[in-house]
């Protein structure tokens, strides 16, 4: 990208002796319009071939071997987990108004297999806005103050040292539980959980310590999960912040009676740790499902779009497709599965590959038309999620310490006799036991595999060096139109070098100025927008007021401006594209086009020519579409029917991300919108 | 309203000063967020804070604070700051008093380039005069550079990260500014003392000594000597006065004999502080030293730490000499070709060394930046001026987050963070390379005036 960056900028009259490069640049520069056309048109073309492009999976790290041993996982682990199962069911173990009856039962298994207990209070903490978080290592310095004895969850943690190894690293289990309203499928997760448990305590193989962690999930699966990590990776050395929850009665009494209980063994009531997470598994099943045969749902993206390393989801589809029979699924837009314009898409694709397969055999490149439209859907959710930058599940809490982490959500085909709920107990926990066996044959951590990609399906996946084309493609003649721009408006007039970006720091001041927590969404968005409106007519009349004055330098402004945008839109989008892909490429498909369309309304209005005439009708309708908020209407009634759309989703939407410290958040407000309000201002710019 | 516009632009500058001096205080007030301190493009292992309260520790527990290769600076800037690394005042964030030194030092260093650009605009203004360019030059145009390169230096977020980092270079850039500036203002004494105390902080300053004497030798900045004399032919009558005066040894001999005490002074002073440990040999090995053998490889905003990661250890010797003679080889026909204006020669010999530094950071940026905005006038046709600004503006952007994506988030490699570092040395190359011959066609197009004719473009 910077090399042609590099070749489109020069801003140099043509000489006798140019070099080659900055003919070259010239010479895009000057064609810049051509240019952006192909380059535009390319780069969405791109983007719709990538499920075409996507790769078949490979488990790329040898020492994983998946499925290379037979699973070891008994009917009599199956029927240890089942009764687990009933006991946590029983109506008697629900009588305890904070659930702690559960933890207790849960203890007593986990002690009675021979394991280290121990419990883990935390306090569900709010959520704080870190803008720089990413910038950041992890933190542990959120201290709160205000603690309540009534609101604090409870972690049972349980861990199995390895008798092969060194006690330096670990594999991490995680089945989320809410102790006070349980599905019956919380509890079969518990149970698939428990009897993998029981078998890792026999086996002699095990080369990682195993932590098993039931997460406390009446504050929410992640806040459970991150509570317990954040203890776990940054331990607190203040003696303030220690004793804030043994205050609290309650918990005493538990740890109390486990003590008299059970003397000598091996519980404790400190903070147990085992090595280095290798990688962490979070296991769910779902109470209802409509589907006619087991499947499993892979969920990865954990904050800022990032996704855990490719092999993690290598070795669990491979194992459950190929050893368990299960059917491994990966979250899709469904509406699109139905869309009319996709489908003949993919079959203009497919009967193109014919004509290429018959023009020279070798060339295989096409896939079925329906193949295309499931990829299409997956690459779009797989696309959505990440540009989010919220977390899919509690396996994003892993992610931010570097450990790789899937959440596996196993929905079974629904029946309550006792075989079915072996039946799944043994596939589940094979499934378990296989992921753990391969990941115990790590050598280092997972490292041969790619980190950033984006799946069209459980078992294709399209890599980074195939993504960034259909990008660069998009925003290749961003630097070329602001070169030519700049340079059309130095050589006609010198002095106009005003400072023409005046509004663009204001956008997103006004964003935060409001912390508006009593009223409505919708009521908060239209002040919001009221006020963003007040204060940026307010800014433009103070500061670009003296610029009005010269009436020279008004002709070529807009192209200044125009210029000083394209640059700043092109910097933004090259830096969230590192930050997080999909935003920068959805946040570019909505940009680039307005972004190179713009131009005053009234000169189009003024040539009246038929060319003009259609800029101006496609300024105006990009105008409204790149607008966030407008954007985010036509994508959720494009999805959800226009029906139940409202306008305080948005607020909603933009709150989630706040709370989530998403970059996309950053994003819109620091470069999408002051864009958009750049744009407008060009559109309307009096010239 | 020549006058209005003046008065708008001097009000204006001291608003812009009191501003950059506000926003410098608040985000002082505010470290805890940014923990610049820690950032590898703000603190080397040679202007590092945390390296420097380590070094004062280490003395005061009658260490050698050269011991465990911590502290790499000099002993003097220990007993001067020193005590300001563990000194705190109640309520008051943990090291005000160490940030307002350098707040202190930006705002002398600002003052000082302030009047030396002064001083070059009217020696440049002075020799136009005497080329009798004034008519067809609009000089009424000319900007105050002074002005201008004091509110660059100031304002520059480079700058302001270097200060509120609690890096030492906004020390290290006051000594080379100084230096410039005594010469400047035929300040002998001066000039030598800042040249020593600058070399003696981080060596590289060393090769300024030949601008310095240039500047000393034969005054500030002027368009070649030849085109005065061209210009006196064409008029036929020789006029000693208008002539710029030729080159005189009296002040470099001053200017040497200054430079020797002051540097027998600096080495005394330290000697005597470093006499239990080992005294002066330790002290150049273990600040010299370090900086040429390139010790430490922790990633930094150059691109020798990575190089000399890879490179293999029987080769490394070799390649240390060629990456040092690569700055030394430059030397000669840069002073050559660029011998009439001193401190532009001084601006690029600073810009190559904050290059091909063994660990540079954003504070040598600054300088050079700053230093840039004596010739605005000069270099107002300077090719790629956008490129280069974008240029700056997404590596210093993209850089943290390339450093994030490696060692935070583990999803990059060295190799990212290095991309950026190898984009910002080419983007330093260009602005040299651009600023030089803009810089050059500057002078022919003067020559173009007087001559009234294109010539080759032999010179």
């Amino acid at each position: 990208m910077a090399e042609t960056k590099e070749k489109s900028l020069s801003d140099e009259k043509p000489k006798p002796r140019v070099r080659p490069i900055v003919r070259l640049g010239i010479f895009l520069i000057s064609h810049s319009f051509h240019v952006s056309v192909v380059c535009c048109t390319a780069g969405v073309l791109a983007l719709f071939l990538l499920p075409v492009l996507a790769k078949n999976t490979y488990i790329s790290e040898n020492a994983l071997m998946p499925g290379s041993a037979s699973p070891m996982l008994s009917n009599q682990h199956v029927s240890d987990g089942n009764r687990l199962v009933k006991d946590l069911t029983n109506p008697n173990s629900k009588s305890s108004e904070t659930g702690i009856e559960s933890h207790k039962i849960i203890a007593q298994y986990m002690l009675d297999l021979g394991a280290e207990v121990s419990f883990h209070k935390f306090h569900p903490q709010m959520n704080q806005f870190h803008p720089l978080h990413f910038f950041s290592s992890p933190d542990s310095g959120k201290i709160q103050e205000n603690y309540s004895c009534s609101s604090y969850g409870i972690n049972t943690v349980g861990i199995i040292r390895a008798p092969r190894g060194d006690g330096k690293e670990a594999i991490v289990l995680v089945t989320p539980y809410n102790a006070l309203k349980s599905g019956f499928g919380e509890a079969l997760s518990l149970g698939i959980a428990y009897s993998v448990f029981s078998l890792l305590t026999q086996v002699t193989w095990l080369a990682k310590d195993i932590i098993w962690l039931v997460a406390d999930s009446q504050y929410g699966e992640y806040a459970a999960v991150a509570a317990w990590l954040r203890e776990y990776q940054t331990p607190k050395f203040s003696s303030l912040s220690a004793p804030n929850a043994e205050m609290c009665p309650d918990v005493n009494n538990l740890f109390e009676l486990k003590g008299h209980s059970i003397s000598g063994s091996k519980f404790s009531n400190s903070f147990r740790r085992a090595g280095t997470m290798a990688a962490a598994l979070v296991l769910k099943v779902r109470d209802q499902n409509e589907q006619f045969e087991d499947t499993i749902s892979i969920y990865a993206e954990a904050s800022n779009g990032q996704m855990p390393n490719l092999d993690l989801i290598n070795v669990v589809n491979y194992l459950a497709v190929h050893r368990q029979g299960l059917r491994v699924n990966v979250e899709k837009l469904w509406s699109l599965l139905n869309s009319s314009w996709l489908k003949s898409l993919g079959e203009i694709f497919e009967s193109l590959a014919k004509v290429a397969k018959s023009l020279y055999p070798k060339w295989k490149f096409g896939i079925p038309a329906t193949e295309y439209v499931e990829g299409t859907a997956t690459l779009a959710s797989s696309l959505y999620y990440q540009a989010l930058g919220v977390p899919t599940g509690p396996h994003g809490a892993f992610r931010d310490y570097q450990v790789d982490a899937i959440t596996l959500e196993i929905s079974p085909k629904f029946s309550l006799d006792k075989v079915w709920r072996n039946d799944i107990l043994l596939r589940g926990g094979r499934l378990i036991e296989g992921v753990i066996r391969s990941v115990n044959n790590l050598l280092e951590k997972f490292h041969q595999s790619f980190f950033l990609y984006l799946l069209t399906s459980p078992s294709k996946f399209v890599s980074v060096g195939v993504y960034m084309i259909a990008f660069a493609l998009l925003i290749a003649p961003l630097p070329m139109v602001a070169a030519s721009l700049y340079v059309d408006a130095n050589s006609s007039s010198k002095r106009s070098k005003g400072d023409s970006s005046t509004p663009s720091a204001i956008t997103d001041t006004d964003e935060h100025s409001i912390a508006i927590r009593s009223w409505s969404p919708t009521t908060s968005f239209m002040i919001w927008v009221l006020l963003s409106i007040l204060s940026l007519l307010t800014l433009n009349s103070v500061l670009a007021s003296p610029l009005a004055c010269a009436k020279a330098t008004q002709e070529k402004e807009w192209a200044l401006v125009k210029s000083v945008t394209i640059s700043s839109v092109f910097i933004g989008l090259g830096l969230m594209s590192v930050i997080n892909f999909a935003t920068a490429e959805i946040g570019a498909l909505l940009m680039v086009p307005m972004c190179l369309l713009a131009q005053p309304l009234k000169l189009d209005v003024r040539a009246g020519t038929l060319r003009s005439f259609c800029r101006m009708i496609c300024n105006l309708v990009l105008g409204h579409i790149a607008f966030p908020p407008a954007a985010f209407f036509l994508l959720k009634g494009m999805l959800d029917g226009f029906g139940n759309a409202n306008v305080g989703d948005f607020w909603m939407w933009v709150e989630s991300l706040w709370a989530w410290n998403s970059a996309t958040y950053l994003f819109i407000g620091m470069v999408q919108l002051p864009c958009w309000v750049l744009c407008i201002s060009i559109l309307f710019h009096t010239c | 309203m020549e006058k209005v516009k003046k008065k708008i632009g001097s009000f204006s500058f001291w608003n812009w000063v009191i501003a950059s001096i506000i926003f410098r205080l608040i985000l002082i007030y505010f470290p805890k967020n940014l923990n610049l301190s820690s950032r590898p493009e703000v603190s080397t292992p040679l202007t590092s804070f945390r390296r420097l309260a380590e070094g004062y520790w280490l003395k005061q527990s009658s260490m050698s604070s050269y011991a465990g290769s911590m502290y790499h600076g000099s002993p003097l800037l220990l007993s001067l700051l020193g005590p300001l690394t563990v000194k705190r005042i109640e309520g008051q964030p943990n090291h005000l008093l160490y940030s307002l030194v350098s707040v202190i030092a930006d705002v002398v260093s600002a003052m000082l380039i302030r009047a030396t650009g002064q001083n070059l605009r009217l020696a440049y203004l002075r020799s136009l005069e005497s080329l009798d360019l004034v008519k067809q030059i609009d000089v009424s145009e000319f900007l105050c550079s002074g002005d201008i390169a004091a509110l660059i230096y100031l304002c520059n977020p480079f700058t302001i990260v270097a200060c509120v980092g609690l890096s030492t270079s906004p020390i290290e850039n006051m000594a080379v500014i100084l230096c410039l500036y005594g010469a400047c203002s035929r300040l002998i004494p001066l000039a030598a003392f800042g040249w020593v105390i600058a070399t003696h902080l981080s060596l590289y300053p060393a090769i300024l000594i030949i601008p310095v004497i240039f500047l000393l030798g034969c005054g500030p900045d002027s368009p070649p000597r030849k085109l005065f004399l061209q210009r006196h032919q064409q008029k036929e009558v020789l006029n000693q006065s208008k002539l710029p005066p030729g080159f005189s040894w009296r002040p470099i001999i001053h200017f040497a004999f200054w430079a020797f005490l002051w540097s027998v002074y600096v080495l005394v002073l330290c000697g005597i502080s470093l006499k239990q440990f080992g005294g002066l040999w330790e002290m150049f090995k273990s600040t010299y030293g370090f900086i040429l053998t390139v010790e430490d490889l922790s990633p930094n905003i150059g691109v020798l730490w990575y190089f000399f990661a890879e490179v293999f250890e029987f080769f490394r010797n070799f390649f240390l000499i060629v990456f040092h003679v690569n700055i030394l080889f430059m030397i000669l026909p840069l002073a050559i070709r660029l011998r009439h204006r001193p401190c532009y020669l001084a601006f690029v010999y600073v810009a190559i060394c904050s290059m091909l530094k063994s660990y540079p950071s954003v504070g040598d940026s600054a300088l050079y930046l700053g230093l840039l905005g004596w010739f605005v006038n000069e270099l107002a046709d300077m090719q790629f001026s956008l490129f280069l600004f974008c240029g700056y503006v997404g590596v210093s952007l993209l850089s943290p987050v390339m450093h994030n994506l490696w060692i935070w988030r583990g999803t990059g490699n060295a190799n990212f963070y290095f991309t950026t570092a190898m984009v910002y040395a080419c983007l330093q190359i260009v602005l040299v390379v651009e600023g030089v011959s803009a810089m050059l066609n500057h002078d022919r197009k003067l020559r173009i005036l007087i001559t009234g004719k294109p010539q080759d473009a032999k010179s």
